[in-house]
């Protein structure tokens, strides 16, 4: 990772563990099973998703219960121009993330006037719009068929290629959102989080920033799209359900919405434990739901919360005369 | 078009917006005191349904075991719904409504799967109960004479839930803890109480909803996140937590479907999400409801 020259190396210092995930996931391939380097494959691309709905949710304070939309009208532009259009893969790929932005850009527009609970409603009411619209558009997306055969190009096609494929965009990506949760903008997002009637004392025009906070989260959720559709070789428009749109919001709320990677952490434990369950018994939701139960009432501040938490206790403990951070 | 094909639809929208009441007044009541979105109501509907056929099943009686079931599954339900409060929703009051629509969202999670084990995925149904199994014509369409027991019904609740919030102490209390809480509280009226009635109520009427709508359409899973969506439909347009507003919402919401159906059948309901989505962008806080802050 390029290393920011304002920053000094105890930051740097911190993420040692980022580089030591990193190693895990560059050499997973070669140790475990097909079945579980797909698990790894999906979880990378989920989390994606997570952490477009946590830059709302998190950094902005809006949860929205729509992001799958976007996700699935990238990954559906991704299947049909691939299938139907035979378009080159890259440019597929462009166009399902620049039509989820745009979609964005449509949606957003309205949705940023509303706070809270209207927030999350007319985020819902978009989605399951269009939703209705891929389903019951028979001739156009297949409706409840979806599409097959979405397959990527010969040279990404064997599973271990699409995963480093997936790696890479994954780090890029994230490394991106780094970047910009941490820039000005990023710092405007949070404090109309906090305060938003302060936030426009100061001159910032909170529709502005929350609309471009929007498009972005909406890119976000349509390249988690775009690379799932060749990943999975089909599309189907349960991707735009709004169970889908909830599945960002477990995701973030089990791994922690105030953490950057906890969102990422979240999807991780969601996409195995899922595909570790599922082995054992169908009742997979009954899990998930005790699950949710459980993280809401004893660790509030979601799992990866919970462990920065114990990790800061005990370093207090260690040295006490550095109680103030 | 004719005038009869449009009334016989508006009919149809009438007895759809019955049972949107049915279930939307419950969310609304609960919203309206507790202030939490119960994204769970739909599964207590479900959950009504099934208890209902099960009940139905058991007693075996031809015409009188569906009223009787009716009965015992709505107070099944509000027994389920005290349980439910009890257990989860009293813990968290205090958090942000962002993890209390999720408790409730996993407690969707919860019955989904308990119906799936306890009666598997197959569609279940009840015949209509005497004396409404036929139906009656009306300018010379057939018109299904258990619609008139719904809309009947219906009436019953916003009558009965009229006289509650507006002829009652309780009622008094309710609206009071709707406008401010501390100040009710201040007044020596014990908040938690109030709560957990209402959401008993609440439930109670998801589970009669449940049980009128079983032999209305096919009782199957899936069937409570149908019906939760249309009634954020119907809450958000009549304004969340406003009586007269969900009786407007539902019939709105109704007619817009069934005149939908008649337009374009496979787009009824995206019919439904532009309405709402127009609402709420004109005015988020519905007909009938106050703005926030």
């Amino acid at each position: 990772m390029k290393s920011n020259p304002k920053k000094n190396k105890t930051s740097l210092k911190k993420y040692w563990w980022v580089a030591l995930l990193l190693a895990a996931a560059v050499a997973a391939p070669f140790f475990i099973s097909e079945f579980y380097l797909t698990i790894f494959g999906e979880a990378l691309i989920m989390s994606l998703l997570a952490l477009s709905f946590n830059l709302l949710f998190g950094y902005m304070g809006q949860l929205s219960f729509g992001q799958a939309a976007f996700y699935g009208i990238s990954g559906y532009t991704v299947a049909m121009l691939i299938t139907k259009a035979h378009f080159n893969f890259w440019l597929s790929l462009g166009a399902g993330v620049v039509v989820a932005a745009a979609l964005g850009l449509i949606i957003g527009f309205f949705c940023v006037r509303l706070r809270g609970i209207y927030f999350s409603i007319l985020t819902l009411a978009f989605a399951q719009l269009i939703y209705f619209v891929i389903y019951k558009w028979h001739d156009f997306t297949g409706g409840d068929d979806g599409i097959q055969g979405v397959y990527p190009p010969d040279f990404l096609n064997s599973s271990i290629h699409y995963y480093f494929f997936i790696l890479i965009v994954f780090i890029l990506a994230t490394f991106i959102l780094w970047r910009i949760v941490n820039s000005p903008f990023g710092y405007t997002l949070k404090s109309m989080r906090e305060n938003s009637e302060r936030t426009e004392f100061l001159g910032i025009s909170i529709a502005k920033y929350q609309l471009t906070a929007f498009v972005i989260a909406a890119a976000y959720a349509g390249l988690a799209g775009a690379l799932w559709a060749p990943f999975y070789r089909s599309m189907a428009p349960s991707a735009l359900f709004w169970l889908k749109s909830a599945e960002p919001v477990n995701a973030a709320i089990l791994g922690g919405p105030s953490l950057f990677f906890g969102p990422i952490f979240g999807m991780f434990i969601m996409t195995f434990f899922h595909a570790w369950v599922l082995a054992y018994t169908v009742f997979w939701a009954f899990i998930m739901g005790i699950l949710i139960l459980i993280v809401i009432f004893l660790l509030p501040g979601g799992m990866l919360g919970f462990v920065q938490e114990k990790i800061k206790e005990r370093r207090e403990n260690r040295n006490p005369t550095t109680g103030i951070n | 078009m004719a005038f009869d094909v449009l009334f016989n639809q508006f009919m149809s929208g009438i007895a759809r917006a019955a049972i949107l009441f049915l279930v939307a007044s419950g969310l609304s009541l609960t919203f309206g005191v507790l202030r939490v979105l119960n994204f769970a109501h739909g599964s207590l509907y479900m959950l009504g349904a099934f208890l209902t056929y099960s009940i139905w099943k058991f007693l075996l009686i031809p015409s009188l075991g569906f009223y009787l079931a009716l009965i015992l599954a709505s107070l099944i339900m509000g027994a389920i719904g005290l349980l439910i409060e009890w257990l989860l929703l009293r813990r968290i009051y205090s958090r942000g409504w962002p993890e209390q629509l999720l408790a409730t969202y996993a407690i969707i999670l919860l019955i989904t799967d308990l119906v799936k084990w306890g009666w598997g995925g197959e569609f279940l149904s009840i015949p209509r109960p005497e004396p409404f199994t036929g139906a009656v014509s009306m300018f010379g369409f057939p018109f299904p004479s258990y619609n008139f027991f719904i809309i009947l019904l219906g009436l019953g609740l916003v009558f009965f839930l009229w006289w509650l919030v507006y002829r009652t102490r309780l009622g008094d209390i309710i609206r009071a803890a709707a406008t401010d809480r501390e100040m009710v509280s201040a007044l020596g009226i014990p908040i938690p109480w109030l709560f957990t009635w209402i959401f008993v109520l609440g439930a109670l009427i998801a589970g009669m909803s449940g049980a009128v709508a079983a032999p209305f359409g096919a009782i199957r899973l899936g069937m409570d996140v149908e019906i939760i969506i249309e009634c954020f439909a119907v809450v958000v347009i009549g304004g969340m937590g406003s009586l007269p507003g969900t009786l407007l919402g539902s019939f709105i919401i109704g007619e817009v479907y069934s005149f939908g159906i008649m337009y374009k059948p496979e787009l009824a309901l995206a019919f439904i999400f532009i309405v709402m989505a127009i609402v709420l962008i004109i005015r988020p806080w519905g007909f009938f409801g106050r703005p926030e802050r």
